[in-house]
């Protein structure tokens, strides 16, 4: 049976949109080339939905918690929280620099730069079609946010970096179980180089350590290398939970990344870079 | 005007749920896609063309809101939004039953094609969600039959 001129038309109206999103998807071959305009426009347009949806909530748990529960014993809770927060990643920062430094006055200036750069952000969003993937932040540039910062879980271990677009106030994060992701990583013992990137279920597959390699075992810790250029040596990453052998040249490892998803709410930015 | 309205609402209130649910727990986005619900409710109710467009609209909103290419949600949705549209014209999908399950196996297919073009065509990893993904089609079926249902009654429509 022919279709009408009006079924027709929506055939065309059909047709358009499908050939559209053929073209956007088009436009961003090779993969891991920058944003489109498009794309941030969305971000930037939506997320502060998001902003404002957590703000709210939070907003109404502060108001109920400040005031009805233990009123004082809960803020004091809060302020100890919040200070243990900021001493692990001093800590963490302190540690990094003493590998570096020798001379004590140095230490202590950078230090002293390092506690005025530590940002704690809210996430205010998951990546909806894979939460492993990505974060959505509540801070953007307007609070000195930049591309590459590196981002630590509340006890100071990697969660991942900041990645395009950062928008005013919102900022995405890559995480390092995304598979796009790759981190340079050592072993606790033997100090093997492998390279850390995503591999499935919010676990990571750390990469190219050759067959022939024995000095790496189930249950040692991984922690960065700092040899990619973006992220800081030492930083604790995560617990190899198997390696096995298949045909390929390499090991098969698979790491159990340390942060934890349930306990992801906050994060420490490093707004300095912690290789200087 | 009004419909204009209900799906700015309607869009919105799934941009605000999806938020909400990644804050109580990030797994449960696996399960439960808001985007979906509106795009197939408004294919049902006002067929092909909007529903195509809404999914375009939808599947950006959801593109955006994740890392990787831009465009994949979208391109499922406006197939979702169209198909669902055009064969709901066709057949009488009203009885719940058989509501139930055309939303089931339409939200199935959205699921797999999504699924098909970031693994075979970009070549990334599936996200299963410890296979929390599997039953989206089903929460999907659910709500948005249950949604379907309880506006015809409000509208004071029979079978």
């Amino acid at each position: 049976m022919p279709f009408s001129l009006k079924e027709r038309r929506k055939f065309a109206v059909f047709a358009g949109l499908v050939f559209f999103h053929l073209i956007l998807i088009s436009l961003q071959v090779p993969k891991g080339d920058q944003p489109t305009y498009f794309e941030r426009a969305f971000f930037t347009v939506f997320t502060p939905v998001q902003h404002g949806v957590v703000s709210f909530f939070q907003g109404l748990g502060r108001f109920w918690k400040s005031y009805f529960y233990l009123r004082h014993v809960q803020r004091q809770n809060q302020d100890m929280r919040d200070e243990i927060f900021l001493l692990r990643q001093e800590n963490l920062a302190f540690r990094n620099m003493l590998l570096k430094f020798r001379s004590e006055t140095e230490i202590q200036e950078r230090l002293a730069t390092i506690s005025r750069s530590i940002l704690v952000c809210s996430v205010i969003g998951f990546n909806s079609s894979d939460i492993y993937k990505s974060i959505v932040l509540n801070r953007g540039s307007l609070n000195g946010l930049k591309k590459d910062m590196v981002v630590l879980d509340k006890k100071g271990r990697l969660v991942g970096r900041v990645i395009d677009p950062v928008s005013l106030k919102e900022a995405r994060v890559q995480l390092i179980t995304d598979k796009e992701s790759g981190v340079g990583v050592l072993s606790e013992r033997q100090k093997v180089v492998g390279i850390l990137s995503g591999y499935a279920e919010g676990k990571c597959l750390m990469k190219y350590v050759l067959r022939t390699n024995k000095g790496i075992e189930e249950g040692e810790e991984v922690s960065t290398s700092g040899f990619e250029g973006i992220y800081p040596a030492e930083v604790l990453v995560g617990k190899i939970i198997s390696v096995t052998e298949d045909a390929t040249l390499f090991k098969r490892i698979i790491v159990e990344p340390y942060f934890d998803f349930a306990e992801l709410d906050e994060v420490a930015v490093f707004a300095v870079d912690l290789r200087e | 005007m009004k419909s204009l309205f209900e799906v700015v609402v309607a869009v919105i209130l799934a941009v605000v749920l999806e938020t909400i649910l990644g804050k109580i727990s990030a797994p449960l986005l696996f399960l439960f896609n808001a985007f979906s619900w509106v795009v197939l409710y408004f294919s049902l109710t006002k067929h092909e063309v909007f529903g195509a467009v809404l999914g375009t609209v939808c599947g950006l909103l959801q593109d955006s809101f994740s890392l990787g290419i831009f465009g994949v949600a979208g391109l499922t949705k406006t197939l979702l939004g169209f198909t669902a549209g055009f064969v709901s014209r066709k057949i009488n999908i009203i009885p719940v039953t058989r509501n139930f399950v055309f939303i089931l196996i339409v939200s199935f297919i959205e699921l797999a094609l999504w699924k098909f073009l970031v693994f075979f065509l970009f070549g990334e990893r599936l996200a299963l969600g410890s296979g929390l993904v599997l039953l989206q089609p089903l929460t999907t079926a659910f709500v948005v039959s249950l949604a379907f249902q309880i506006a015809r009654r409000k509208r004071g429509e029979s079978l």
